[in-house]
């Protein structure tokens, strides 16, 4: 019975294919051979594609439109002029007759020796294309015409300023702390999406983007690698492994703090680069703690070298960061580009960071303990150091071994990062069946929102041309000087990431460095890019702000009675800076 | 008040060095009344609550080794100085109702606080909320306060 079943199934299914498909060809073969068509491309004054511009067709000015189309995501766009016009469309025309007005008169009769096309789209200059006459004789044989390439020129207009005012608000209510940062992104979005359509019907220039372009702005490939990655990391968090890997670096270490801290440093950082910094740090900080106040040395001579490196070792891989996740998105860089390009010059920066460290704790990394070290205290701490569960460790492992070549050799099969972090979490979910619900509770749902609102934010300043304004900015001075613009690049988002949050910035920054890529000479290998996540990421160390892993650090220590300050972390951390970002500078020289 | 028992002292501390003086001071006066010692450690995490992906029952674990470890410390320095009776206890949420509901439950007869003072880092008490809070604390919890000044 259940076999009769399938067999008609696949028969029914056959049939309905088999029908459409003859439908489709028919309908091809009833379309006419000879279409006058005008096709071309629309780009702004940086040469990137022009979405959902209006290009419109009407034989007399203000009148009727007798065709229109919309420019598509590549700024091309194709015109089909109609083969007929009812007369009736020919206001004032001279061609217009009274027996033509409802048959409708051939498209040969209707046009002139001249066509002028009407381009507009908001926030730019309306455009007017004049079709010559050899042009309109190849429309009127019914041969499609190509145009050259259209320009169309930027217009600050009240929504320019509305979006850019909105963008700073959104940098300055995460900076100061005021809101959180959801709610400050959420905020900014919900004002742009609100005075779009409730200022619109009292000034056309009110308008900044509809729902639709606003949600295109958003990369959902970020949003599900993020929500993939924090199922996978909701899972390793409760196995142990930091505790049990850090008191591992103890035992090693021999209880030598000179070899402890690098030890300490490389584990923080390696976790960092498959993991999100702030849970590296979250899970590292109390257990590093432990081990300071064992051995009768200050927390903060490990601490501030861990965070640093997890800062810094986040951008050896894609996962590694937010700010590579957007970038790596944004740019087409693979999981295999950030590990040969990027992290050769991270184990540069790391050694230097490690020389860094050791001689500005030198003091700190002495025992001043009366007693040394405390075996109560060290016996304790074995006992804490345990993995709690290590059948989910050994799974995790699997799965994670598992993402991870498909990380690197995914790309051959044009695999996106987010569909293996969702295979991955979902594979973990299925194998180890924890509770669901709990699970799901795992998943940071404020950061999502963060990152889609985010996204809508500065594709507000995208569609009204500040980024493109700021792009023109840095093209004057850098000229076509790629030694130059990586310099620029690197250390400007360095020195602004340390008061600025990274992930906004980043964001705003990625269609510039797109702009410089496809102008500076010798750009095209997406040299800037890399800059950009050097630049954004390290510039975490340079503040206490700068990273959330720093805050999260600071707020850890604090409550073990060791407080880092504003002041302390520019202290230790802003040299760090200069050197870790002058090595990674000197690696991406001799790589590019 | 003077006149009365002292059994038990509380000493509320967060472990950092400068709560040295705090802590030597309880101790001194747990041998001095041959009284039992009780650290008492609050931890809040409202610092993470926005900033994390890891549950907020995760993060109190590892807080809670964290704190535990820092109490042992002092605890262990205690037992080194012949306090025969000496523990420490854990609570999470809010510092200031914690110990007052602490203060109150045990009926302990002393507290031993470091008074806040201008040290690099966020002071759970502002200088006059401290006083207001102390003044109060002694008379809802019935027991004596004594404020031990760090050294610079």
């Amino acid at each position: 019975m259940k076999k009769w079943r399938n067999g008609f199934f696949l028969l029914f299914l056959v049939a309905t294919s088999l029908i459409l498909i003859t439908q489709q060809v028919g309908a091809q073969a009833e379309s006419p051979q000879k279409t006058a068509l005008i096709s071309g491309t629309i780009f702004d004054s940086q040469k990137q594609p022009v979405a959902g511009a209006e290009i419109v067709w009407s034989p007399q000015p203000g009148g009727e439109p007798l065709a229109q189309t919309t420019s598509q995501p590549n700024g091309s766009f194709a015109l089909v002029l109609p083969e007929t016009v009812k007369g009736s469309l020919l206001t004032g025309s001279a061609i217009r007759s009274s027996n033509s007005s409802e048959a409708g008169l051939p498209l040969s009769q209707v046009l002139t020796s001249t066509l002028t096309l009407q381009i507009s789209r908001p926030h730019f200059k309306p455009d007017a294309i004049q079709l010559d006459q050899a042009a309109v004789q190849s429309l009127k044989a019914g041969q499609p015409v190509a145009l050259p390439e259209i320009v169309m020129q930027r217009r600050i207009d009240l929504g320019f300023w509305i979006a850019t005012v909105v963008f700073i608000l959104v940098l300055v209510l995460i900076a100061s702390g005021q809101l959180h940062n959801t709610l400050a992104s959420l905020l900014g979005a919900a004002l742009l999406l609100g005075i779009s359509y409730l200022g619109e019907p009292l000034r056309q220039d009110l308008f900044i983007f509809n729902f639709n372009n606003a949600l295109n702005y958003v990369d959902w490939n970020v949003v599900f690698l993020i929500m993939g990655m924090m199922i996978v990391i909701a899972v390793v968090e409760r196995t142990g492994i930091f505790q049990w890997l850090a008191y591992m670096a103890y035992r090693i270490s021999g209880g030598r703090t000179w070899l402890l801290v690098p030890i300490l440093m490389l584990i923080t950082g390696v976790a960092s680069a498959f993991l999100d910094n702030v849970t590296t740090m979250l899970l590292m900080t109390p257990i590093t703690v432990q081990i300071a106040l064992s051995m009768g040395i200050s927390p903060l001579a490990l601490l501030m070298p861990e965070v640093m490196a997890s800062n810094m070792m986040g951008i050896s891989t894609l996962i590694g960061t937010p700010t590579n996740i957007l970038i790596g998105s944004y740019a087409s860089i693979t999981f295999n580009d950030f590990l040969k390009n990027l992290t050769p010059g991270v184990f540069l920066g790391f050694i230097g960071l490690v020389i860094y460290s050791e001689f500005v704790y030198r003091k700190e990394l002495l025992s001043d303990s009366e007693e040394g070290v405390s075996a109560l205290l060290l016996e304790k701490l074995a006992e804490r150091a345990r993995i709690t569960e290590p059948i989910h460790l050994q799974k995790a492992g699997v799965v994670g071994l598992g993402m991870l070549l498909l990380f690197i050799f995914g790309e051959n099969v044009h695999l996106l990062p987010s569909v293996t972090a969702l295979m991955g979490a979902t594979a973990l979910l299925v194998w180890i069946k924890p509770d669901i619900e709990e699970m799901i509770e795992a998943v940071d749902w404020t950061t999502l929102v963060f990152f889609i609102t985010l996204f809508i934010v500065v594709g507000a300043v995208q569609e009204v041309g500040l980024i493109s304004f700021i792009a023109d900015g840095i093209s004057r001075v850098v000229g076509s000087n790629l030694v130059l613009a990586t310099l620029i690049i690197i250390w400007l988002s360095a020195l602004l990431s340390t008061v600025i949050a990274n992930i906004p910035f980043t964001a705003a920054m990625l269609p510039v460095v797109a702009f410089l890529s496809g102008t500076i000479p010798g750009a095209t290998d997406k040299v800037l890019f890399y800059c950009l996540s050097v630049g954004s990421a390290l510039g975490g160390n340079g503040s206490l702000i700068g990273a959330s892993a720093n805050m999260v650090t600071a707020g850890i220590a604090e409550r073990a009675g060791y407080p880092i300050t504003y002041v302390y972390f520019l202290k230790k951390g802003f040299p760090a800076l200069v050197i870790t970002v002058g090595l990674l500078t000197l690696w991406i020289f001799i790589r590019f | 008040m003077s006149e009365k028992k002292i059994r038990h002292i509380i000493c509320a501390v967060r472990g950092r060095p400068e709560s040295r003086e705090t802590v030597t001071k309880a101790i001194d006066l747990a041998l001095e009344y041959e009284a039992r010692l009780t650290f008492l450690h609050i931890m809040d995490a409202e610092f993470v609550e926005h900033a994390t992906v890891i549950p907020l029952s995760v993060i109190y674990q590892e807080l809670k080794g964290m704190g535990e470890f820092a109490m042992m410390i002092l605890k262990d320095r205690a037992q080194r100085r012949g306090v025969k009776e000496v523990d420490y206890v854990i609570r999470e949420g809010n510092v200031i109702k914690q110990i007052r509901q602490f203060a109150i439950e045990t009926r302990a007869e002393m507290m031993v606080v470091g008074e806040p003072k201008n040290w690099p880092g966020r002071n759970i008490f502002k200088a006059q909320e401290f006083q207001a809070f102390m003044d109060q604390l002694e008379q809802e919890a019935n027991l004596v306060i004594l404020r031990v000044m760090p050294e610079e």
